[in-house]
């Protein structure tokens, strides 16, 4: 387990690095786009005097370089400097809405993940049967909708139809805990309609992918159960690459829901993002963004060591 | 009254009572059913009229609200932060829901016989939320925050003929550069609230505190937020106990959010559903003419624009008819090529619509030997719903007059800093101003920092500078009606058509005779001017 | 009781018997199950949902028949060597070929099948169908029909150049990842790990604003964007055939790097990959419609799946189709791709068993 070890800290040495390289490529983008937060923050209404007048007072005329490292020595010690636009502090402009984008994620996690283990092992099973086609149509269609278009149709006949659930997933502080899993239930469902194909259909082809392997033969010549033999024999050697779809679609559930929480008018921090870009508001862009890509590396983290702790012959790569 | 009669004079009054017709609609029907017009009007304030009730809560889902709004009236942008400051803070004058101009913290204002110095006395007993009285000192502190040279204000241009602000202790002066007989309509810019004064004299706009008929509890930019009546507001009105706005940027949750009673009213709807909401016996849509206009400039000193055939030739290409249609699905005013809505005042009625005519916009082509005209066409999403729909309509319309128009799609992000006044051709939605003065000021005048046609016209700014100053009405509309005829005929900017607000609330939600058509939601004021039924 | 519920019971108890008689287990057991449902259903939902039963079976069956008969075609007019491999196909993969030629020749064809031109405007804004339009007007009052077949052509196209140039880049990296490994493995994993850490839209909108919205800036946008995915998946099943003896024999034997991927490792390794090309190829065509969503996607009056299902998504609400059309377009596709995707799945992973 030393190994593991190691290797655990190497990968977090390895994060930071990439956290570096994501926040001076993310600075030099948004550098690099069309137009400055002067420009965006007075619109259509801008003149060249106010222009400058607002540069100067958001310190936007000194270097591009001078800007990020004044940034990075921040950052360094915890201070991710105060949003351009209105002045907060970034953590105070994130913290929230980060904690509602995690609670959605998991919420969605906590049924797809599941499930769709669940119905991968079942199809994988029972393939080629109707069974089989009719999962793969459904969650096929499921995911070739795009998101925005799955949640207006759940909208109409969950909530404007049967009025079973509430069309906006607005919070408010005193909810309870069941209040807010009912509120929040359409944008999960929509959530989970959009990841379960994905991890199920990559759990039934890594499965059936060893069912060729000999030891699967052996198994199945002794005369084991069908069932037994994918939960017992398949199912351990195919963690690899299920661990590694379930970590990219944990990843999306926090980093990738713009649009659902648009339509559900969900307070998440995605939305808090497009409008920064929009903005230019360089400081709560980079930290959004550093957020995602801390959120990422850890769950990539997690997957290899999964991978690895499935797989022994990883451990001790040449 | 026979029993047909008394069935129509029921569902009249109910309709009334929804706000769904007006009371000059109700008075003629009324006595076509058969009733005296005394009765009418006994009948009208019985069930219309029925004294607004205080209380309740009103849910409002709101468009165009971003994490990145602010208190700062100097970079006021987006519909939340409009809508927000016309309930939390007070202007020195205001649009009343007929139109006209009206009183907020000013009772009454005076001019020179120039117009070149304007006076405003202030009401005596308003107050801001923290209980401090509203004095001259606090309006001569909020308007030197959009003047000077460290100003960052949007709005600086607008008062950059304004010279001096002198505090008379119940009153405040306005010296102005030149006559200008606009100013009092000027100050309901939405930028050019009243906040209260630090003891340096700066503008205190950090704290969130006005004087406006609501103030704010709990505020979330982009979320929404949570307001309560403030009980020493200076107007009248303000039925509601509290109004909590809910930002919700998606059209289609605004809809339904409406339709399943999650909220009282909407803002910005999209004109496509407008005939399939209205069919919902609970919700009543809004849909009121404004000074809102979509222009298409193209930049005068450029070629080909520079040609003024070429330019005659496109606006004869626009079928403003079908674009009113398909786009706006009617609700829209026509335009006739001149930045001037039925819905401003001096508005001049006798000027010939402009017609859709490919042969004679061919012909034109054709005579200066700019046949098979090929140009490109600038436009994007976030403009206003259909924008892009809009300019493909129009290329296909132009296809009849040889114009082969070439529509780009900008990106949303960096249109108005990227595409607009650089390109040569763009699309833009102009928002509501309240005089056609301060619109051909803004963007038609010789120099103009937003002339976004370029357009160098010396009898167009000459007649411009001579209304400005110009006190008699009369005299004034018929210099508006030249200047009209001007930017037609000769201007670069083509304009389709006005078009119109859509808003709609649920039934339960009373409204006033009239809606204002300076914004969106009754000008924004629907805090203190709706209430519950 | 009616004539057609009399009808709709006597034949499906028929066709059962039938069944029964043949010896085919299978066919009988689902007939007779869908008897004793419809009884259940006639009772709950009378005539209208025999006769919903009726439409659906009638079209599986139009679909089982057109996808028996397609594949006839195809194993005839082949070499006998294919026809062998394509007499192996089950109907759905058979339906799945369908479609896609169908949508290939539609797309390649779209000019001289589509009724009407691309941008042109011929009616009143959401006109229904007749018999000029067969799904009736959009927005503007262009065909929707001719919509959907000049659609075929750009998003599919678009989508499809995408996805295969993310497939190149992403597996390839992963491949000569997995066999050389150390610092190269390292840089190209840091590499992709800062693309994917940046959430996909915010990054597809930041290169757009910064390099314009040409068509060939998407396509590559989108493949930068989808290759890291293809490369973690490749290095993933490449890593857990790295450490196999036999790989270890043929480094033994001095093989090269190139050899090892291309006749140990990638043949090995097809599998997932041909499952993973389905579901991206949906992805990238989701992304794409994001995009416009964005105002950053294909050009307008261009037809794109995508921007036609957003433009009046909202009519949804008011149980208005219009909005369906192209998604259903969308879904026929990826599910047809899949289909195929999961024949050439079971054929590669060597299972003879059906």
């Amino acid at each position: 387990m030393g190994d593991l070890l190691g290797l655990v800290l190497k990968r977090l040495g390895l994060g930071l690095v990439t956290l570096l390289v994501v926040s001076i490529l993310i600075f030099f983008a948004v550098e690099l786009l069309p137009g400055d937060i002067a420009e965006a923050v007075l619109g259509q209404s801008a003149t060249d005097e106010t222009l400058a007048a607002l540069r100067e007072q958001l310190g936007l005329d000194r270097p591009a370089i001078v800007r990020y490292f004044d940034w990075l020595g921040g950052a360094v010690v915890g201070d991710f400097g105060v949003s351009l636009v209105s002045g907060d502090r970034v953590t105070d402009a994130i913290a929230d809405r980060f904690l509602n984008t995690l609670f959605l994620a998991a919420y969605a996690a906590v049924i797809a993940v599941p499930i769709s283990i669940f119905l991968g092992v079942v199809v994988a099973l029972l393939r080629n049967t109707v069974f089989d086609r009719v999962a793969n149509v459904v969650t096929l269609t499921s995911i070739s909708s795009p998101e925005f278009f799955l949640g207006y149709i759940l909208i109409l006949y969950l909530a404007v139809k049967t009025n079973a659930f509430p069309a906006i997933a607005s919070l408010s502080g005193d909810m309870t805990f069941g209040e807010l899993l009912h509120r929040t239930f359409l944008p999960a469902l929509t959530l989970v309609l959009v990841v379960t194909a994905h991890m199920m259909r990559m759990t039934r082809a890594a499965i059936i992918n060893l069912l060729a392997s000999p030891y699967i033969e052996m198994a199945r010549l002794k005369g084991m159960p069908p069932w037994k033999v994918i939960v017992k024999h398949a199912l351990p050697n195919a963690w690899a690459p299920i661990i590694n779809v379930v970590a990219l679609n944990l990843a999306y559930l926090i980093t990738g829901v713009v649009l659902v929480e648009v339509v559900f008018v969900y307070p998440g921090v995605g939305q808090l993002l497009v409008d920064a870009v929009s903005k230019r508001d360089f400081p709560i862009v980079q930290a959004c963004c550093l957020i995602f890509a801390a959120t990422f590396i850890l769950l990539n983290l997690a997957a290899d060591v999964g991978a690895i702790l499935t797989n022994p012959r990883l451990r001790h790569p040449k | 009254m026979t029993k047909k009669n008394q069935i129509l004079m029921d569902r009249l009054a109910e309709a009334a009572r929804q706000g769904k017709i007006s009371r000059r609609q109700f008075m003629h029907h009324s006595t076509a059913a058969g009733v005296t017009a005394v009765t009418a009007t006994g009948l009208w304030t019985q069930h219309a009229k029925a004294q607004p009730k205080s209380g309740g809560t009103l849910r409002v889902a709101q468009h165009d609200g971003n994490t990145t709004d602010t208190h700062d009236p100097g970079v006021y942008q987006s519909n939340f932060d409009i809508g927000l400051v016309h309930s939390h803070r007070s202007f020195l004058t205001m649009i009343n829901p007929d139109g006209s101009l009206g009183p907020d913290l000013a009772t009454e204002w005076s001019a020179t016989p120039d117009a070149a110095q304007w006076t405003f006395k202030l009401n005596p007993a308003a107050t801001f939320h923290d209980g401090n009285k509203v004095t001259a000192n606090d309006v001569v502190a909020s308007m030197n925050y959009h003047r000077g040279e460290a100003s960052t204000s949007a709005a600086k241009a607008l008062l950059a003929g304004v010279t001096d602000i002198t505090d008379n202790g119940d009153s405040v002066t306005f010296v102005l550069e030149a006559g200008n007989a606009d100013l009092p309509w000027l100050l309901t810019d939405y930028h050019l609230c009243i906040v209260p004064a630090n003891a340096d004299g700066t503008a205190n706009w950090q704290s969130g505190i006005g004087s406006g008929p609501y103030k704010i509890v709990e505020l979330d930019f982009g979320t929404g937020c949570r307001l309560v009546r403030h009980d020493d507001w200076h107007g009248e009105g303000a039925y509601f106990d509290e109004v909590e706005v809910l930002v919700v940027n998606d059209p289609n949750a605004r809809q339904t959010a409406l339709v399943t009673g999650d909220v009282d009213t909407a803002t910005l709807l999209e004109n496509k559903t407008l005939g399939l909401l209205g069919r919902n016996p609970d919700i009543v849509v809004e849909n009121v003419a404004s000074g809102q206009c979509l222009t298409m400039p193209m930049h005068t000193d450029t070629a080909p624009f520079n040609i003024p055939e070429v330019r005659q030739a496109l606006k004869l290409s626009i079928n403003r008819e079908e674009l009113i249609e398909k786009i706006a699905f009617g609700a829209a005013t026509i335009g006739n090529d001149f930045h001037h809505s039925p819905a401003q005042p001096y508005w001049p009625s006798d000027i010939p619509q402009r017609e859709y005519d490919p042969d004679q916009a061919k012909s034109l082509l054709a005579s200066v030997g700019m046949e098979g005209l090929t140009v490109d066409f600038s436009t994007a999403d976030s403009i206003t719903t259909g924008a892009v729909d809009a300019a493909v309509l129009y290329a296909e319309q132009a296809k009849a007059s040889g114009i082969n128009i070439n529509v780009v799609r900008e990106p949303n992000d960096g249109y108005w800093s990227d595409v607009w006044l650089v390109k040569p051709w763009c699309m833009v939605l102009w928002g509501s101003r309240p005089t056609p003065d301060i619109m051909y000021t803004l963007a038609y005048s010789s120099g103009a920092a937003w002339n976004e046609s370029r357009w160098e016209n010396d009898g167009f700014n000459e007649l411009l500078q001579k209304a400005k100053a110009e006190l008699d009405d009369t005299l004034r509309a018929e210099m508006y009606r030249d200047m009209a005829m001007m930017a037609r005929d000769d201007g670069g900017t083509v304009i389709p058509y006005f078009p119109n607000f859509i808003y709609a609330r649920r039934s339960a939600v009373g409204r006033g005779d009239s809606l204002s058509p300076a914004w969106q939601m009754d000008g924004y004021r629907y805090a203190s001017r709706w209430y519950f039924t | 009781m009616s004539m057609f519920v009399i009808g709709y019971y006597a034949a499906l108890i028929a066709a059962s018997c039938l069944a029964a008689y043949f010896q085919r287990r299978q066919v009988f057991l689902l007939l007779f199950s869908l008897t004793l449902v419809s009884f259940v259903l006639g009772i709950i939902g009378g005539v209208p949902a025999l006769r919903v039963v009726t439409i659906c079976a009638g079209l599986l069956a139009l679909a089982a028949g057109t996808s028996y008969a397609f594949r006839e075609f195809l194993i005839q007019i082949s070499k006998p060597g294919l026809a062998k491999e394509l007499r192996t196909a089950p109907l759905t993969a058979a339906f799945g070929m369908f479609v896609i030629f169908t949508y290939a020749i539609a797309g390649v064809f779209a000019p001289w099948i589509a009724p009407h031109g691309e941008s042109e405007v011929i009616s009143s804004a959401f006109a229904p169908a007749d018999e000029s339009m067969l799904l009736g007007a959009d927005q503007l009052g262009r065909d929707i029909f001719s919509r959907i077949i000049f659609g075929a052509r750009n998003s599919v196209g678009i989508a499809l150049v995408a996805t295969t140039l993310a497939f190149v880049m992403g597996a390839l990296a992963g491949l000569l990842a997995a066999v050389k490994g150390g610092w190269f493995d390292n840089f190209i994993g840091r590499t992709a790990d800062v693309i994917m850490s940046v959430p996909s839209l915010i990054f597809a909108l930041l290169m757009l604003s910064i390099f314009g919205t040409n068509l060939w800036v998407i396509v590559v946008v989108v493949a930068v964007i989808y290759s890291p995915r293809v490369f973690r998946l490749t290095r993933a099943v490449a890593g857990n055939i790295v450490v196999m003896d036999y790989i270890e024999a043929a480094k033994l034997r001095g093989e090269g790097d190139w050899y090892l991927i291309r006749k140990e490792i990638l043949p090995n390794s097809t599998a997932p990959l041909i499952a993973e090309f389905g579901l991206e190829f949906c992805f990238v065509f989701l992304l794409i419609a994001g995009l416009s969503f964005l105002g950053l996607g294909i050009q307008p009056p261009t037809a794109d799946w995508g921007s036609m299902v957003r433009e009046n998504a909202t009519l949804i609400s008011f149980g208005d189709i219009t909005p369906l059309i192209p998604a259903a377009a969308i879904a026929l596709l990826t599910v047809a791709v899949n289909f195929v995707v999961d024949w050439m799945l079971f054929r590669s992973s060597g299972l003879k068993e059906m």
